[in-house]
């Protein structure tokens, strides 16, 4: 044990010797470039999580809350239309400690019809979901009515008037032209033909838009005005829940259930994004190659400067060897060499990455087709890249040191 | 004592090369020996064998009655730590470390505390008259000075044995003359046995005895009489001295 304390002291001294003594322009060269490397790592990283985590918090604020709770099924096994008894649930569901609240909606296929100029020769028509809502419960669960582009937000006793999403509308910068009323403005009238035959001519009140696109492709009414066109009361399609987040959602769908909310059937948010899935697979494969690329960056960097330091070495490693120095103490101080370029680069690229990049990002965030994205540093990414770079590093100090110190003597004084 | 077997060294390849023919010598502790020879007479692959930075095909080395032919490559790393210096040609010294770093560097292997190191290279490097320069880095250092340095890291360990690879190769008139005479002193005041390799037949007259070698074996040996050697210590280097034309021929 002593003797490996003085092997790792004299491979500590001989490291402390190149460094202070050594070429600063290559210490320097060295240094930046696994700055750079860990910079690029992580801020590609940072800024595919901020757009990952803008298309959850979209969801969670604009889509579907935490929570979705949708009708059970029957005896038969079949799914039942609506749910039941929605006042009573709702009372029991914000009983539960940590629920910020919930909003009951319906849900029923429509087609709207918008005539601009009132004469029948350009009526456009699109077959669009109707959604209904409690203004007042809506705004406990979700920033809708902090989005209204154009307009007012729904009143509670609004029966003839709807709020749409810009992208029903097909204007305020709709980027989903095709499945648009194509330029609905406040004010004009749309006339919605409900699937069980009820018509109705509506105002626009209100224009919104969250900038996530999923959630700007729905048409409101009033939970009062979709009771009448249903001819139902006290009943829904499905139910939002938001939460404070202080625990995974499983948490609350279990005390939902142990609060007998049983029959019904309640889901997480991570059920509804099936189509940002795809996205979100998409950043984490872009990650890991940004990683890999990054990794390989710093690591050949790190094992070139070594290699050449061995090489042009070797006649000094090989008087070394025959004064009596162990392999492994020469091969350790170059680990430890590489170590420090990789430490010292990782050190500079957090400082860059805390006091420069994260304050920038926050002042001019990226624009996003879902919204604006700054940096999100997530632990567990950036305690990879350091590790990783910490192995890469090891590995490019070890293999060639290891190799010129492994030569015969003889040779490698002589050449 | 080193006591040298038949020792053969053959380097193979397409052609074998036969560098060492079955060389036997014994070595006396405390003398300083010659080794002297044309090129490619084998005194530099003689050298390596005994210093363990080689291996011989066949034959035998005991220092002190230790078959260190016998050592694992780790065992003979340690044993040349503890018990061999080598001072090597070129001066042999690492860039980044000052003199008195150079010279304590076996010490600190053998992890002897590092007042104790300091003081230790300290005093050598006071014998071999740098006390001025111990925090000298090696590029601030002439040849001659150099090659000091390097007889006080390979002394440092109190080594059995000195071998010196043509020490004087690279250095001036003057400083050889400094090296011999610091070897020659080393030799006289603190009984270290030394074994250096010259080609140049001068430089024998600092030895106690001279093994003349060619092609791969011990051709004569020649004991050098204590007045040459004083008179060497007091003149200097000369260049002057006769030489045996014979045996600078090379092969």
């Amino acid at each position: 044990m002593r003797n490996m304390w003085n092997d790792f002291q004299s491979s500590l001294f001989l490291f402390y010797k190149y460094v202070t003594r050594g070429n600063k322009v290559t210490l320097t060269l060295t240094i930046l470039m696994a700055t750079l490397a860990f910079i690029q790592i992580n801020i590609v990283h940072g800024i595919l999580s901020g757009a990952v985590n803008l298309i959850y918090s979209q969801t969670k604020s604009n889509y579907v809350g935490n929570i979705v709770i949708q009708p059970g099924k029957d005896q038969w096994g079949n799914k039942e239309q609506y749910i039941t008894q929605v006042e009573r649930l709702k009372r029991k569901i914000n009983a539960i400690p940590g629920i910020i609240g919930c909003s009951a909606r319906y849900s029923t296929g429509a087609i709207i019809e918008y005539d601009p100029d009132k004469t029948g020769k350009d009526i456009r028509s699109i077959s669009w979901p109707v959604k209904s809502i409690n203004p007042q419960d809506e705004m406990r669960i979700s920033e809708l009515h902090n989005c209204m582009l154009a307009g007012q937000y729904l009143d509670e006793s609004d029966r003839d008037q709807v709020i749409m999403g810009r992208e029903v509308s097909g204007g305020y910068g709709a980027s989903l032209e095709v499945q648009s009323l194509k330029g609905v403005n406040i004010g004009d009238e749309v006339t919605v033909f409900y699937h069980n035959g009820v018509v109705r001519k509506y105002t626009v009140k209100g224009i919104y838009a969250t900038v996530f696109p999923l959630a700007d492709m729905t048409i409101f009414v009033t939970q009062k005005e979709m009771e009448s066109v249903l001819g139902l009361r006290d009943r829904a399609s499905e139910i939002i829940i938001r939460t404070d987040e202080a625990y995974p959602e499983a948490y609350y769908i279990e005390d939902l259930r142990k609060a007998g909310v049983e029959l019904q059937d309640i889901r997480p948010w991570q059920d509804f994004i099936g189509l940002v899935l795809g996205i979100v697979q998409s950043f984490d494969i872009i990650k890991k190659i940004i990683l890999f690329i990054g990794l390989i960056v710093a690591g050949v960097t790190i094992f070139i400067v070594i290699f050449i330091a061995t090489i042009s070495r070797r006649k000094q490693i090989g008087i070394m060897k025959a004064i009596g120095m162990k392999e492994s103490i020469i091969v350790t101080s170059y680990i430890l060499l590489a170590l420090f370029y990789a430490t010292i680069g990782i050190s500079l690229g957090m400082a860059i990455i805390e006091f420069i990049l994260k304050p920038y990002f926050i002042a001019h965030p990226l624009v996003f087709p879902m919204g604006k994205v700054s940096l999100l540093i997530v632990r567990s990414e950036f305690l990879t890249s350091i590790a990783s770079m910490i192995a890469v590093s090891i590995v490019a100090g070890l293999i060639p040191s290891w190799q010129v110190s492994r030569e015969n003597i003889i040779k490698a004084i002589w050449g | 004592m080193i006591e040298v077997k038949d020792l053969q060294k053959t380097y193979t390849g397409k052609v074998p090369v036969h560098a060492l023919k079955g060389v036997s010598f014994d070595i006396p502790s405390g003398q300083f020996v010659a080794l002297m020879g044309p090129s490619g007479s084998g005194k530099s692959t003689l050298l390596h064998q005994l210093a363990l930075l080689d291996t011989p095909t066949s034959g035998g080395i005991l220092l002190d009655g230790v078959d260190i032919l016998s050592l694992s490559q780790h065992a003979a790393t340690d044993f040349r730590l503890r018990h061999m210096g080598y001072v090597f040609q070129e001066y042999a010294l690492i860039p980044e470390l000052n003199a008195i770093e150079n010279a304590f560097l076996p010490l600190m292997l053998l992890g002897i505390h590092r007042k104790e190191y300091i003081r230790i290279a300290g005093d050598l490097m006071d014998k071999v008259g740098l006390s001025d320069r111990l925090h000298h880095l090696i590029s601030e250092l002439s040849g001659g000075e150099q090659q000091r340095v390097a007889i006080a890291r390979a002394l440092v360990n109190k080594s059995k044995i000195l071998f010196a690879d043509e020490p004087c190769a690279n250095l001036d008139t003057e400083n050889k003359g400094i090296v011999l005479r610091l070897l020659r002193k080393l030799c006289n005041e603190l009984g270290q046995t030394i074994l250096m390799v010259t080609h140049e037949p001068e430089q024998r007259e600092f030895a106690d005895r001279v093994l003349w070698l060619r092609d791969g074996r011990l051709e004569k040996e020649e004991y050098i009489s204590k007045d040459t050697q004083e008179e060497a210590l007091h003149n200097g280097y000369r260049t002057d001295i006769s030489s045996d034309p014979d045996y600078l021929k090379d092969d």
